[in-house]
């Protein structure tokens, strides 16, 4: 199974709701990888704000650093080989990595009924 | 009517809260405490959570936010804990060991991103929660007495565990906006001992101090029972600068009582069940250890020891002045800043109304979560050409998220939705929401003038900085940002289009703090046009051996203000009424 690493750049929040505007691209891609991590799939995001380790200990990440600075971010690793840099993987990026069909990671679900009659 | 402060009547439990409306006296009323408590032998700590702090102006020593001994009581420390120097010394926590493994550039980013609103915020809350809960500090001392920032601030820090502790037990996906502190998980285990500390009434007193005036007690009332809410139930209330013998034939002096009076014959139902104590209003200033000694040990003054008021005065406009300046130059965007209790609610107000009377079209608006527009204004709207709105943190933050949601709707299915629905849970959300609203009505001051009443100075002074700190990240955003968010600082800083007016009263406490206000929005390169010493009893006639003990020794601030700090001043008399009601503001800014 492939393993797939994502380095963000520093920001608050993976969903990215916490900056001066929303970038929806933020949004769907903290959507993918949550939706994959619940599938059981090795996939894991580090935020350079609150885990500077995992980037300065990790060889390539850290070349990729000195080499191009922190607007390289993010990068993607997948078996620890650079496959994204400065963009985040589109959904058929991670259907073709993990194999799994690409709606699984965007389309909309039916909408759960929920029936509460103790409220009113 | 209540009993007079004696500290041997009160309760001392190892922590005392001391919060209420800005200007009540809280940090002069803690510090007496605190001095009495030492003075007996007890080992006691003075925390102020207050972002513009006044603790060293009342203690007469420099602090930090380490603890340090006061000098001259030997088991009394103190120690002020700014949230922007905790937020400094967490960032260096967590970069300073990879200065030199990573490239200087990526560095200086991830120390602008630990800048923001939300880890200021959550570097302090931190310093707080061990100030309560780390075994280190809390053995050291027997009591622990919190001077607190104006009450909407301190609602937020006191409610803020409580918050926390539930999204880290509600988060399904391993809490994903935890911000800064990714490792608040860890955290858990302290947050819960702070919330039980605060609820355990053998552990925690909160004492609410409050003015005799009405809105000093609305707010009291409000600060009991949020704090309630959240299980801090172990209370008392303070009336302090209640005002006893005077003299009757005084029309100021008895004009001042009976308002007095007047506000505590209406004071809210249920703060009346509270146990509560007086302190007397006194001729003398509440700086230093001497007088804050005097002030629980009831010391009568002589009436003749006042020296006499005399004459020499300095000719000072007054409001009018100040409103057709703005008029005159059409000044776009009008700032009231300044230490809780002085006055900028109704200052900002009545400019409102001189605008809308010189012809403008006016927007005024607060973002103080206590300020009372609607008890300034009643059902007394006036004219169209008047709107009249607040930044209300729980609307705000509410109505953030429905925008988020819906922009984000599209392409999320139903399960994304709830993770992104969580993480606007967060509370740092709350900070982001209140800057876009800002950020919003500013933007409209092309069509309207706008007025904003700020909250008092420390809130004030994290809204400007995340102001600072989020325009930093425009440029890298990749999301779409709103014309108004880019256009807030600049427009901030052109003072063509801005003016900011410094509310204080003659007094040391509110001109020191508005005399920093002033330096850091210097920093920020915005410069205050105008200073207003409000409610200046050395412009009334008054003969109070008491009052006029005051007006004497407003002088002395009234002429650095003047002299030194202000680039233009105006100044108000103390009035014997307040100014509510449409009607009463436009006389007051003609």
């Amino acid at each position: 199974m492939a393993k797939v690493e994502i380095f963000d750049p520093a920001m608050c929040c993976s969903t990215g709701i916490c900056g001066p505007s929303i970038n929806p691209e933020l949004t769907r891609v903290a959507n993918a990888v949550y939706s994959l991590e619940k599938q059981g799939f090795d996939i894991r995001r580090y935020n350079l704000a609150n885990d500077p380790g995992a980037f300065a200990d990790h060889e390539v990440i850290n070349r990729i650093l000195h080499d191009e600075g922190p607007d390289a971010l993010p990068v993607t690793l997948v078996d620890g080989k650079q496959a994204a840099v400065g963009k985040y993987p589109s959904n058929e990026e991670f259907s073709k990595w993990f194999e799994v069909p690409a709606e699984e990671l965007n389309e909309k679900r039916k909408v759960r009924l929920t029936l509460d009659i103790n409220k009113k | 009517m209540f009993t007079s402060l004696q500290l041997g009547a009160v309760n001392h439990t190892p922590f005392l809260f001391f919060t209420g409306k800005g200007g009540v006296g809280k940090t002069s009323t803690a510090s007496a405490t605190a001095i009495a408590l030492a003075d007996e032998g007890n080992r006691v700590l003075i925390v102020s959570t207050d972002p513009a702090s006044n603790l060293q102006d009342v203690l007469e020593t420099e602090l930090t936010n380490q603890p340090k001994q006061v000098p001259g009581i030997p088991t009394l420390s103190a120690c002020n804990l700014d949230p922007e120097e905790a937020a400094a010394s967490y960032r260096e926590k967590v970069i300073g060991p990879y200065r030199g493994k990573l490239p200087e550039s990526v560095v200086s980013n991830m120390e602008e991103q630990l800048s923001g609103a939300c880890s200021v915020e959550i570097a302090a809350f931190d310093e707080f929660t061990s100030l309560l809960a780390d075994p280190a500090i809390v053995d050291e001392f027997d009591h622990i007495v919190f001077d607190t920032a104006p009450t909407g601030h301190t609602l937020r820090l006191l409610q803020l565990p409580t918050a926390w502790m539930g999204f880290l037990e509600e988060s399904t996906h391993g809490a994903s906006c935890l911000g800064p502190l990714s490792g608040l998980g860890d955290k858990k285990d302290l947050y819960s001992s702070t919330v039980n500390v605060l609820s355990d009434k053998e552990k925690t007193t909160l004492v609410l101090v409050a003015r005799p005036d009405s809105s000093a007690l609305m707010e009291a009332d409000r600060a009991s029972t949020e704090l309630k809410d959240i299980g801090i139930k172990n209370q008392i209330l303070i009336v302090n600068g209640l005002m006893g013998k005077h003299q009757w034939d005084d029309s100021i002096a008895s004009a001042f009582y009976s308002r007095q009076q007047e506000a505590l014959r209406s004071m809210p139902v249920a703060l009346k069940e509270i146990q509560t104590y007086s302190l007397p209003y006194v001729a003398y200033t509440l700086t230093g250890t001497i007088s804050l000694r005097q002030l629980l040990s009831h010391v009568e003054v002589n009436p003749n020891a006042v020296t006499v008021y005399d004459d020499e005065s300095i000719e000072i406009p007054g409001l009018k002045k100040v409103i057709d300046d703005f008029s005159k130059n059409n000044t776009r965007v009008i700032f009231t800043m300044g230490k809780g209790g002085v006055g900028k609610t109704t200052i900002a107000s009545a400019i409102a109304v001189g605008l809308v009377e010189r012809g403008h079209k006016v927007h005024l608006t607060t973002t103080d979560p206590a300020a009372h527009l609607t008890h300034i204004f009643q059902e007394e709207r006036g004219k169209d050409d008047l709107r009249i709105s607040r930044i209300d943190p729980k609307e705000t933050v509410e109505s953030y998220k429905k925008s988020v949601l819906s922009k984000a709707a599209e392409g999320l299915d139903e399960e994304g939705m709830a993770y992104l629905e969580e993480d606007l849970n967060s509370p740092c959300t709350e900070e982001i929401a209140i800057f876009q609203s800002f950020a919003e009505i500013v933007g409209k001051a092309d069509e309207e003038i706008v007025v904003i009443d700020t909250a008092p100075t420390g809130h004030t002074l994290l809204l400007l900085d995340a102001t600072e700190s989020y325009t930093k990240e425009v440029p890298r955003s990749k999301g779409e940002v709103e014309d108004y968010v880019k256009n807030l600082l600049p427009r901030l800083r052109n003072s063509n289009e801005t003016s900011v007016v410094i509310v204080t009263l003659p007094e040391a406490t509110p001109v020191l703090e508005a005399k920093r206000l002033q330096e850091d929005l210097h920093r920020a390169e915005i410069h205050p046009k105008w200073w207003v010493i409000n409610q200046s009893l050395s412009v009334t006639n008054t003969t109070d051996p008491v009052l006029r003990g005051r007006a004497v020794s407003e002088r002395e601030w009234i002429q650095k203000v003047y002299n030194d700090y202000a680039n233009k001043t105006a100044l108000i008399p103390w009035m014997s009424e307040e100014k509510i009601g449409y009607k009463k503001l436009m006389d007051f800014s003609k």
